[in-house]
């Protein structure tokens, strides 16, 4: 989840605000206080909140939920004298742009540090890596109107960002940072978005990178911002989220013109959204018998308005609320989650178990009867101790795709190599090691996959045999089946040529049961005959 | 047993003392032999008798030697007989030069041979015998057998360490031990042959006291020795806690449930409003089985209902994602990421129904293992459908809940899940380290969720993993240690039982 820092002096003066009513109050909003110390404090937030990518967004809410500013804050959109052409050549690779200036902004670092960190988490997050959009700041006093968004071949040049000479749009995507991390998006593209400017000065190449000429620092008076984006919708969000900022930051948002082919369009919207507020259902869901005015009152405090018509109203910026119910909760927290008294609703019915997982437990526990030590190993295994060790081909495997690490690669189809991988770790504790496992195994069925309860037990000692393994077995089975096993010689690849049999229940095949292989004892490093078994649980019954 | 009869005596004390009564001292191989134990039951009891002051103990250690090799100059002195021969005779009889040039060296320093001219060749004859036969016996007596150090006469001690240091011969060094009895010792054994102690019950004895009425003492013995090692069947620390959390649902009137641990992405993200975009259904967070699928999935019934509320909010009022659904997408198979993806199932399956289910299961991510993090971990979700439920019952159950798990307080604070609203983080006091501790998540399911289920009832859930709660109750520090197998810990460790006081 994003992080944000806030220094507490700015904040403070932002808000009028204690340092200690501010931490207190954070976790309210959902805030995760992640560190703290005399200057600043770093939090966590969810990403679907995307107007807490900056401090001014957070310190709308929190004056909200103290009760300083209450309802909807209101943005004012002054008519600009920018326009956009937008060409039908950008219409198969990312067809749509919105645009706002901001006039009159006092640039601090931490402004610029802010601004810069809200694009980021808005690429990270509403815009899915910059796939759904891309967002540039620019420095409006060096462009000269009207703008143009169109297609350019790879052999195109400009500077970017970062870069003191001219490269071409191919040199860009295959040398460039985020040229490297973001080309994929253009891939397939006949030609490349480029924003320009009447006098030729480019602005960016979409989603990849800003050009050098309209850099953005303290220096910078007035702004002009772009996002560009395959879901006009998605585009409009980040820019109202934008707008909102370096309006509360004290600059003018003023409108620029976006011209389509046979559309115009004048961004940015900053009018508040309305939906249908349910007073019932949010009265049903919080569980408390507010009145209306309270009810108005709390959705004051989290910067939303109610009209005449029941209509809630909801500033630009909030792109998370879908559903009245979305709305219930805004009461919720409005109203304070820390003053709401839990209510137990008793059963009406008792409870009950599951009995698969009972009958496994009552398993488990006979072994652990019999003096085995139970362990509990990953489901995801590595190839080395499934297969090679056992010399066996892993033509079978079950792979999980992208694994982080190859230890946890592979699905286990089989309990033993992990208790032998155990043992392996364990040669310096004392013998007569005993261990066991009940867990699942996973066998190819088709597309599908097949998930089997298995019990796996292994006695490690000098004096460890096939018969050893058969006393445990036979008093297991005994005790959960009414009678002994039947054993027949048979071939497994864990256990020993002529000490391996397939064991039977009621002349059903239920599992194996051997020595282990000395090539398999010897690469796991052991010392010491290992024997035991391993058995379907769900054959058992 | 008064204080001055001495400490009891052990069975194998008493057949050494028994062995030593009477004799002056007693060579420790003599004891194993009359005594009929195993040397080292002779030793322990040696140690007990010595430490008790009822034996003398003496040691000493004596050097052995004995023959490794056959010395080359008294080769040579048997291959030159009486007679002599030439030297170069002498030298092709020898394996090679080195061993020539020793044999000739040795033999000519001690004495025993000249070299002269004879038919202008160089000639080895012998010059003194009688001296070499006796160094000849005298090495035979080495050979097989080891003779103590002492045991070699003084004429021969030069030569046998010019033995040793040219590897010709070795030295054992062995300890030797003798015993004596002490007169404390022999007041001892007479003392245990008069007290009439048994050493354990076997059918005679039990005869003779059914038969005469008596009552036989058992031979007292050392309650504080060492027994030997043993370690009891154990079951898994996590398996304990598991059944701990079903007691407290059971207990709440929960139903348990269970299922795969593979499922479709429908279950486990899509019917659960994760948009088929969303960061979290990516690879570097999820395991996908690689060429799995699940054909049953097909957008029909509930999976279309699903389908258009992520597309457009369906019947629910919503919104909705507002994007393209793909079927592909929500067949492809995951190894779930939480048990919500069995707890959604039974939601469907309740037919809104009032209904409190629970899971307790193994859970997946694609993560790197470090002391916080694991790849596969455990997860307690439950949920409750139920008319008029609402966020305060939401607080009432976990409440209730995690005070069974001995937790003092809960709050909520808003949080974010794509399937909730509202979503809240769960905190709970952990009175032990004074603060307040996040638990997992909770909420409301969303319309979104419930009503392509055919749900109308509001459903309350929730979810918390199962690790970090055990590790405070077992002091643990890093999480992988809960599943690395470490027998050492396994076997030692307190049951969980034990620990709820630790809270």
């Amino acid at each position: 989840m994003p992080v944000l820092k806030i220094y507490f002096s700015r904040f403070q003066k932002m808000t009028g605000l204690t340092r200690e009513t501010i931490v207190d109050r954070l976790p309210f909003l959902g805030l995760d206080i992640e560190g703290e110390d005399a200057d600043a404090i770093r939090i966590e937030y969810n990403p679907n909140r995307a107007d807490f990518s900056t401090d001014y967004g957070i310190a709308r809410a929190l004056l909200g939920l103290v009760g300083k500013e209450l309802g909807p804050p209101e943005y004012h959109v002054r008519k600009g004298r920018f326009s956009v052409r937008v060409s039908s050549s950008v219409a198969h690779v990312r067809p749509y742009i919105s645009c706002a200036a901001a006039t009159g902004l006092k640039m601090e670092d931490e402004t610029i540090r802010q601004l810069i960190s809200m694009q980021e988490d808005l690429h990270n997050g509403i815009a899915r890596r910059r796939k759904k959009a891309a967002i540039g700041l620019h420095n409006m006093d060096v462009l000269k109107p009207p703008l143009s968004y169109e297609c350019r071949p790879a052999t195109f040049e400009f500077t970017p960002l970062g870069s003191d000479r001219k490269m071409s749009i191919r040199q860009v995507l295959g040398e460039t940072e985020t040229g490297i991390a973001y080309g994929h998006i253009l891939e397939k593209a006949k030609g490349y978005p480029i924003l320009s400017d009447s006098a030729g000065t480019v602005l960016s190449l979409p989603p990849i990178i800003n050009g050098s000429a309209t850099k953005v620092d303290t220096s910078t008076k007035n702004l002009l911002v772009d996002v560009t984006s395959t879901d006009r919708r998605i585009g409009d969000e980040a820019l109202a989220i934008i707008c909102a900022a370096l309006s509360d930051a004290g600059a003018t948002v003023e409108s620029v013109e976006v011209e389509y082919t046979g559309e115009r369009v004048v961004t940015p919207d900053l009018s508040p959204t309305t939906m249908k507020f349910d007073e019932t259902l949010a009265k049903k869901m919080v569980g408390l018998d507010l009145d209306h005015s309270e009810m108005v009152a709390c959705l004051g405090r989290s910067r939303l308005g109610l009209d005449k018509q029941g209509y809630a109203i909801i500033p630009r910026y909030r792109v998370d609320i879908l559903h009245p119910v979305d709305l219930a909760e805004e009461v919720a927290i409005g109203y304070g989650l820390d003053k709401i008294q839990p209510l137990y609703p008793p059963s009406k019915e008792p409870g009950s178990l599951d009995m698969t997982n009972s009958g496994l437990d009552r398993i488990s526990e006979s072994v652990a009867m019999a003096g085995f030590t139970e362990t509990m190993n990953f489901d995801l295994v590595d190839a080395t101790s499934l297969y090679s060790r056992f010399s066996r081909s892993p033509d079978l495997r079950i792979e999980v795709e992208n694994p982080r690490t190859i230890e946890h690669s592979i699905l286990r189809d089989s309990i033993v190599p992990s208790l032998m991988a155990a043992l392996a770790r364990n040669v310096q504790a004392a013998y007569p090691q005993r261990i066991y496992e009940v867990g699942r195994v996973f066998l190819r069925d088709g597309e599908r996959i097949a998930e089997r309860p298995r019990l796996a037990a292994l006695s490690a000692h000098s004096g460890s045999s096939y018969s050893e393994a058969k006393m445990y077995l036979e008093a297991l089975l005994l005790t959960h089946t009414g009678e002994p096993p039947q054993t027949r010689p048979a071939e497994h690849w864990a256990f020993a040529e002529g000490r391996t049999a397939e064991v039977f229940v009621r002349g059903k095949s239920v599992g194996y049961i051997g020595e282990v292989r000395p090539s398999a004892v010897a690469a796991f490093g052991l010392d010491v005959p290992v024997s035991g078994f391993e058995i379907d649980l769900a054959t058992l019954h | 047993m008064s204080e001055q009869d001495g400490p009891p005596l052990h069975p194998l004390e008493r057949k050494v003392l028994e062995a030593l009564k009477g004799r002056d001292w007693v060579d420790f191989d003599s004891v194993v032999r009359d005594s009929g134990l195993i040397p080292d039951q002779v030793r322990r009891a040696v140690s007990w008798l010595s430490s008790k002051g009822l034996i003398g103990v003496q040691e000493k250690t004596v050097r052995e030697l004995s023959l490794k090799g056959e010395p080359a100059e008294l080769l040579l002195m048997q291959r030159i007989g009486q007679a002599g021969l030439p030297m170069e005779t002498v030298r092709g009889s020898f394996g090679s030069n080195q061993e020539f040039a020793a044999a000739l060296g040795n033999a000519r320093s001690a004495g025993w041979i000249e070299v002269s001219q004879k038919d202008g060749q160089p000639f080895v004859a012998p010059r003194d015998r009688k001296t070499a036969e006796r160094y000849e016996t005298f090495v035979a007596s080495l050979r097989g057998k080891a003779i103590p150090e002492d045991q070699i006469a003084a004429e021969y001690r030069d030569y046998i360490e010019r033995l040793v240091s040219r590897d010709m011969a070795k030295v054992d060094e062995t300890r030797s031990v003798s015993l004596r009895i002490t007169t404390s010792g022999d007041d001892a054994i007479s003392r245990a042959a008069s007290a009439g102690w048994i050493e354990r019950i076997t059918p005679e004895v039990t005869a003779k006291i059914r038969l005469s009425g008596t009552s036989p003492k058992l031979r007292p013995i050392d309650v504080s020795a060492a027994a030997p090692g043993f370690y009891a069947g154990r079951r898994h620390p996590v398996k304990e806690f598991i059944n701990e959390v079903r007691e407290v649902y059971l207990s709440m009137g929960f139903v348990e449930i269970a299922g795969d641990s593979v499922q479709p992405s429908f279950w486990n993200f899509d019917a659960l409003f994760t948009p088929q975009d969303h960061p979290a259904r990516e690879l570097q967070d999820t395991f996908y089985v690689k060429g799995g699928r699940d054909e049953s999935i097909q957008r029909t019934g509930v999976v279309a209902k699903v389908a258009s509320v992520h597309e457009s909010g369906g019947a629910t009022g919503s919104k909705g994602w507002r994007y393209s659904w793909n079927v592909e997408e929500a067949r492809r198979l995951v190894l779930r990421t939480h048990n919500t993806a069995l707890t959604i199932r039974a939601t469907q399956e309740s037919g809104d129904r009032e209904m409190r289910v629970f899971s307790v299961g193994r859970v997946y991510r694609n993560e790197s293992l470090d002391y916080k993090h694991l790849a596969e971990l455990h997860q307690m979700e439950g949920v409750v459908i139920g008319e008029g439920l609402n966020l305060r019952h939401l607080m009432g159950v976990l409440t209730r809940f995690y005070a069974k798990l001995g937790m003092s307080g809960v709050k909520l604070w808003p949080s974010f899940f794509p399937y909730t609203e509202p979503s809240m983080q769960v905190m709970v006091y952990y009175e032990k380290v004074g603060r307040w501790l996040e638990m997992g998540g909770s909420g409301v399911f969303r319309p979104e969720v419930t009503e392509p289920l055919g749900v109308k009832k509001p459903v309350i859930a929730w979810g918390c993993g199962l690790e970090r709660l055990l590790m405070l109750r077992l002091g643990v520090q890093d999480i992988r240690e809960l599943y690395n197998s470490n027998l050492d810990w396994l076997r030692r460790r307190r049951d969980i039982a034990s620990t709820q006081d630790i809270l």
